[in-house]
């Protein structure tokens, strides 16, 4: 089968980027181009006899004299057919499990205000995976990559098995005793009690709080989200007088202004999913949006962005203020109250706005309409939110819904506790799932009035450092386990238990439950039952809970009025936009892409998922702008010494290209004290958090110095490099529409070997660039359903990590503000694969449905494969990895994927399971396989719908379709090993001089 | 004595009977199957399949019922058993202790006899959806007072089948072949 790809064409290789080292050319760059692996791989001396290389001192002859010795005692010592093992059946098996077949259950995920509806894969009672829920009208069947990776936190060795008090194991009829007293002793003496949880988004356990306040009137709660961004908080109280949740309709967008906003970067399924129907072109003349960034720091959203400018955070509100004056000028309409005298017309000062750029994005704004919208990120300074809110008013912006929320503690808030507690206001404290005591930016002084509390309980998983400074402990079920509802558009949605619990473990709820009934209130058995009458309460006719619970949701019409615009708040927010001027460096406190605030800092997956931006694992260094690093003489992995205030923190230093001058980025949620994985691993931001809501993530005047030293950077961009080819096309759309088939194609080269033949199907699959944000869904969705191991920082900055699919980050242009192109990279299941023909024992061979397929049984880890894959994506068990896992680690395996053991190598299968399994299934009912119906782990993962998996024999498949898309090429085609993944080429969409514009 | 005669007499008949122990003995190591046959644990229930499925003449799948739904056809569960043994030879030891069994709930480990290397995903569905009888694979088991192992699970006998499974087919089946590539099992 010969898929013609287009004709050549002109052949122009744009210059494309991934390291500081490869950009300038270092002879250390070029070296380590050459060398295929790592120290630590290399032999490092030679042999003194024939002076080839040996590694350590041990010679293959050695090596090989060994394992001939072990083969021959393995072989006397493995003829023996005693111990087979057992089988054990259920002793009442539950109706709905047929053993080795799974099931699927719809639940919910919470962080933060977002909810995530998803679908929960069980075999024989276990959660393996989690996907979206795709009843689910915003959501679609996608989530998140920390939704996906929280299966992972179920099976934490680390949580708390049983009540604790005071270092003691105790019994939940004794540790329900204590807190029920402590909290009517507080009752009794009228004195105050401080609940502190996370955001309230269920209003189940909103209605259970209140019934709780009723019985215990002296009740104080407050809800944080640490990393979320108090300065949104304030911005939305003060420009709607309440707290709201901003929610982007991309579906309706044909100008997207973001204000540092990182709308793209995986946590908000719907968010991509639009953008990802926007981008999947099939010609150049169908409707395209267009997306301007100004952001101080490198976004995921930035690197997506159609036209970005630096701007420092502080000056985002002057500038975005400055925009509403221009389009007032053009006409639009203020608010009515609104000032905008504060602000001086034009370009705001101290940013290097390009006046042309300018007048482009006015007059883009201006033209969209109501299909412009301006989003701000939860960081930027409360001014910045404010001028959004303004200009989506003004706009009236279809693309932007707008909640009423629940409110949520800022860290004023938090800081007023504190000085209550310090001052003896409080008889009890009721830690639920939160983490103040590493969250809050005074930790001593946190410990310190906590100390004063009487009585302090802690409600949650994995013991944490709030943890420490609390006598009761209550261990929490995992949300696997519990039960809750919440209201997301669209849909009321129901979060279910998939297990039962693992340990003595209680869901939060229910403790408060029993403490309600302790207390002398009315209360239903269990949180389930709570739930479930307020649900057949509420139930349309023709509707039943079970059909419900079935579905994970109920479909809703939304009630809900949108908050309406103050002007009055303006003219405060103009002039704190107008005062607000860059003092020195400017650092961006921002949630880590792996950790958040630090909830997740205990999953390995999501430590080693590498951050989509600067591809750093394990780790949080401070990532410093080109301008600012030359400045200070500042290279990669240098150690320097952050001060803001009276606060320094030493750690290392990344140089990030395209970061505004005078920014500084470091994410939160690293340098946590507890916990077998997230001890020790980074450095705690937190302490650098300001006190004032408004700007608590942008502080300025920080401080920074070469501390003196290097650390070795777990990173892994450098890795995997592929010597200057063309690999990553990028097209702007008006090259695309002036040359819809403009990119070259490479000759094809003549085969030694015959053209393989595919009799029944031919696995393919095309990933459209345009579409993938760079997010790294895809790479979470593999490592849970291939078992993929987690090597470690050590064993990352030697390059091995293990990760089936990666993401290729490519920069290109200028080093102060570059283009950036996100490349996934699989195996590319090659018709002539290199690796095949050098393997000496046939244990990498090809399929004939295409698959490039590896039995590891057969493998004895020469390694010659990866030595000979030009796209560097098979990866070696160096070490053994996953085999001495215990319960509950290997609970979370996927059983249907072997794990690999030490000398194996492995790579992207396609997910041979699931194609294995539908095949079966369909020859089972007689009938043919369905387009779409087979679906790889990262396809069914990937919210932008980037990558597309099918049957290249079937003419009417999506994927044969793709493939004739004139955006069509493969990576490295011209070496003529015809893989079978195509790539579309990315499509940017810059406002050009007299080019098209948007909508 | 010859020259020759303490090579003739001793090294080559020694040589010889040396020879002829290693290619009988690395031949008795190698022949197929040569553990595979003839294993019969001993299993917690003395359950004859001779009698359930041999005299009473029940359904393989009455028990094994996963098989043509699920990769494993599953052994059943004890409340299955009891389906019929609530009221049936109540009297037997053995029954006893099954019903034991199912009142308190707790597990019962069968001792596996038919097993599989980790790294092997076979799938008893397209197997027994295309009509192979159970017997091609796990020997005449309703003759069978003693779960027998009959053939071993070598991939030599999966394949041996696979290229050419007439035999194991029913009558009049248009299949000629079965999968031959490592992905089809191996992954």
């Amino acid at each position: 089968m010969k898929t013609r790809l287009p004709d050549h064409g002109p052949l122009e290789t744009p210059r494309f980027w991934r390291t500081l080292e490869e950009r300038i050319e270092t002879p250390e760059a070029q070296q380590a181009a050459h060398d295929e692996f790592l120290p630590g791989v290399v032999p490092t001396q030679d042999d003194d006899v024939h002076g080839l290389p040996v590694q350590d001192g041990f010679s293959r002859r050695d090596f090989f004299g060994l394992v001939g010795a072990a083969a021959a005692l393995a072989a006397t010592v493995a003829c023996d057919r005693k111990g087979q093992g057992t089988i054990v059946p259920y002793t009442k098996r539950p109706v709905e499990i047929v053993p080795g077949v799974a099931n699927f259950y719809a639940s919910a995920f919470q962080e933060g205000r977002h909810v995530y509806p998803v679908l929960v894969k069980t075999r024989e009672g276990r959660p393996i995976h989690i996907m979206g829920n795709d009843e689910h009208p915003g959501v679609k069947g996608k989530t998140s990559p920390r939704a996906m990776a929280d299966v992972l936190r179920l099976y934490d060795p680390d949580r708390l098995r049983a009540p604790r008090l005071e270092g003691r194991t105790l019994g939940w009829m004794e540790a329900e005793t204590q807190f029920h007293k402590a909290l009517q002793t507080a009752k009794n003496a009228g004195k105050s009690l401080l609940l502190i949880s996370g955001a309230v988004a269920s209003p189940s356990r909103k209605a259970l709080l209140a019934n709780l306040r009723t019985a215990l009137p002296t009740l104080e709660h407050l809800a944080i989200e640490p990393a979320s961004g108090d300065a949104a908080e304030e911005a939305a109280k003060a420009s709607f007088g309440q707290p709201v949740d901003i929610q982007p309709r991309l579906a309706k967008s044909g100008v997207i202004l973001s204000l540092g906003a990182d709308f793209l970067n995986g946590e908000n399924p719907e968010a991509l999913a639009a953008w990802g129907t926007k981008r999947r072109l099939k010609n150049a003349h169908e409707a395209f949006n267009r997306l301007w960034v100004l952001e101080g720091p490198l976004t995921l959203t930035g690197t997506n962005a159609d036209q970005r400018l630096p701007v420092a955070p502080s000056r985002l509100g002057a500038v975005a203020f400055a925009l509403a004056k221009e389009l007032v000028a053009k006409g639009l309409p203020l608010p009515p109250g609104a000032d905008l005298s504060a602000i001086a017309a034009g370009i705001p000062q101290g940013t290097d706005l390009p006046a042309k750029v300018w007048s482009n994005l006015v007059q883009d704004l201006r033209q969209a309409g109501r299909k412009a919208v301006v989003l701000c990120g939860a960081q930027m300074p409360a001014e910045a939110h404010q001028a959004a809110h303004l200009l989506n008013a003004m706009l009236g912006s279809e693309a932007v819904a707008m909640q009423p929320a629940e409110p949520l503690a800022t860290v004023k808030d938090l800081e007023a506790a504190a000085r209550g507690m310090a001052e003896g206001r409080y008889a009890a404290l009721v830690l639920w799932d939160v983490n103040p005591a590493y969250t809050f930016p005074r930790a001593t002084a946190w410990k310190d009035a906590v100390a004063k509390v009487p009585f302090r309980a802690w409600i949650g998983q994995v013991p944490d450092e709030a943890a420490a400074q609390c006598q009761l402990l209550l261990p929490e079920n995992h949300w696997l386990e519990s039960w809750d509802d919440f209201t997301t558009a669209g849909a009321d949605v129901l979060q279910q238990p998939t297990i039962g619990t693992l340990y003595d473990t209680r869901q939060g709820e229910d403790v408060l439950l029993g403490a309600i009934k302790a207390l002398g209130g009315q209360a239903p058995a269990s949180y389930h039952a709570f739930l479930k009458e307020r649900w057949q309460q509420s139930l349309p006719t023709g509707t039943s809970f079970e059909q419900a619970l079935h579905d994970g949701l109920l479909k809703t019409e939304s009630k809900a009025t949108a908050p309406a615009f103050m002007g009055s708040s303006v003219a405060a927010a103009t002039r704190r936009a107008a005062e607000s001027n860059p003092e020195g460096l400017e650092l961006v406190l921002f949630p880590g892409f792996a950790t958040h605030d630090g909830r997740h800092a205990n999953n390995s997956w999501l430590q080693e998922t590498p951050d989509p931006i600067t591809k750093m694992t394990w780790d949080n260094p401070v990532s410093v702008s080109v301008q600012d690093a030359q400045a200070l003489g500042i290279q990669e992995g240098d150690l320097v010494r952050l001060s803001v205030d009276d606060t320094t923190l030493s750690l290392p230093a990344v140089i990030q290209p395209g970061q505004a001058k005078g920014v500084l980025t470091l994410a939160l949620g690293y340098g946590r004290n507890t916990g077998s994985v997230a001890k020790g691993v980074g450095v705690n931001a937190f302490p650098l958090m300001g006190l004032d809501p408004a700007s608590a993530n942008v502080r300025k005047g920080v401080r920074l110095a070469k501390a003196g030293g290097k650390k070795e950077l777990s990173r892994t961009q450098s890795h995997h490099r592929m010597e200057g080819r063309d690999l990553v096309r990028s097209l702007t759309l008006e090259e695309y529409a002036d040359h819809p088939q403009g990119h070259h194609h490479g000759p094809e080269l003549v085969s030694l070997y015959e053209d393989q033949a595919f009799p029944e199907h031919k696995w393919g699959m095309v990933i459209d660039l345009a579409a993938c944000t760079g997010c790294s869904a895809c790479v979470v969705a593999c490592q849970s359903e291939n078992n993929v191991p987690v090597v470690g920082p050590e064993q990352v900055a030697r390059g091995r990590e293990m990760h089936w699919i990666r993401i290729d980050r490519y920069y290109e242009g200028e080093l102060e503000n570059p283009k950036v192109v996100h490349q996934p990279m699989l195996c590319q299941h090659c018709d002539n694969a290199p690796c095949e023909n050098v393997c000496p024992v046939n244990a990498t061979n090809h399929s004939p449905e295409g698959l490039n397929q590896m039995a590891y049984n057969r493998c004895v880890g020469t390694r010659y494969c990866a030595n000979n894959c030009p796209y560097k994506v098979r990866r070696f068990n160096f070490l053994e990895y996953t085999a001495y896992k215990t319960e509950p680690e290997t609970l979370v395996n996927n059983p249907e994927v072997t794990v690999r053991p030490r000398g194996v190598m492995e790579k992207c299968s396609f997910c041979v399971q699931r194609i294995n399994d539908v095949k079966i299934r369909a020859k089972g009912e007689s009938r043919s396989i369905l387009d779409g119906e087979i679906t790889t782990a990262c396809m069914a993962g990937c919210a932008s719908d980037a990558i597309v998996f099918g049957d290249l024999k079937d003419p009417k498949s999506k994927v044969s379709q793709l493939v004739a898309n004139s955006r069509a090429y493969r990576v490295l085609e011209e070496i003529g090993v015809k893989p079978a993944i195509t790539y579309l080429a990315d499509l940017k969409n810059p406002a050009v001089e007299g080019g098209r514009h948007a909508i | 004595m010859h020259r020759f005669d303490r090579a003739f007499r001793f090294v080559l008949p020694a040589a010889a009977v040396a020879i002829l122990a290693t290619i009988s003995s690395v031949g008795w190591f190698t022949q197929p199957d040569r553990f595979a046959k003839g294993y019969a644990p001993e299993q917690p229930i003395p359950f004859s399949h001779e009698l359930h499925a041999g005299t009473l003449r029940m359904k393989c799948q009455y028990c094994h019922s996963g098989v043509d739904r699920s990769r494993h056809a599953g052994i059943p569960s004890v409340d299955l058993c009891m389906g019929c043994h609530k009221v049936t030879r109540t009297d037997r030891p053995a029954i006893q202790k099954l019903t034991r069994i199912a009142n308190s709930g707790e597990p019962l480990p069968w001792q596996r006899v038919h097993t599989l290397p980790d790294h092997v995903f076979f799938d008893h569905r397209p197997h027994v959806n295309v009509g192979i009888v159970c017997q091609s694979c796990h020997g005449e088991v309703q003759t069978m007072k003693v779960l027998t192992r009959e053939m071993g699970t070598r991939m030599g006998n999966c394949l041996g089948c696979h290229r050419d499974p007439h035999a194991s087919l029913p009558p009049g089946s248009k299949i000629t072949k079965g999968a031959e590539y490592c992905a089809a099992c191996h992954r």
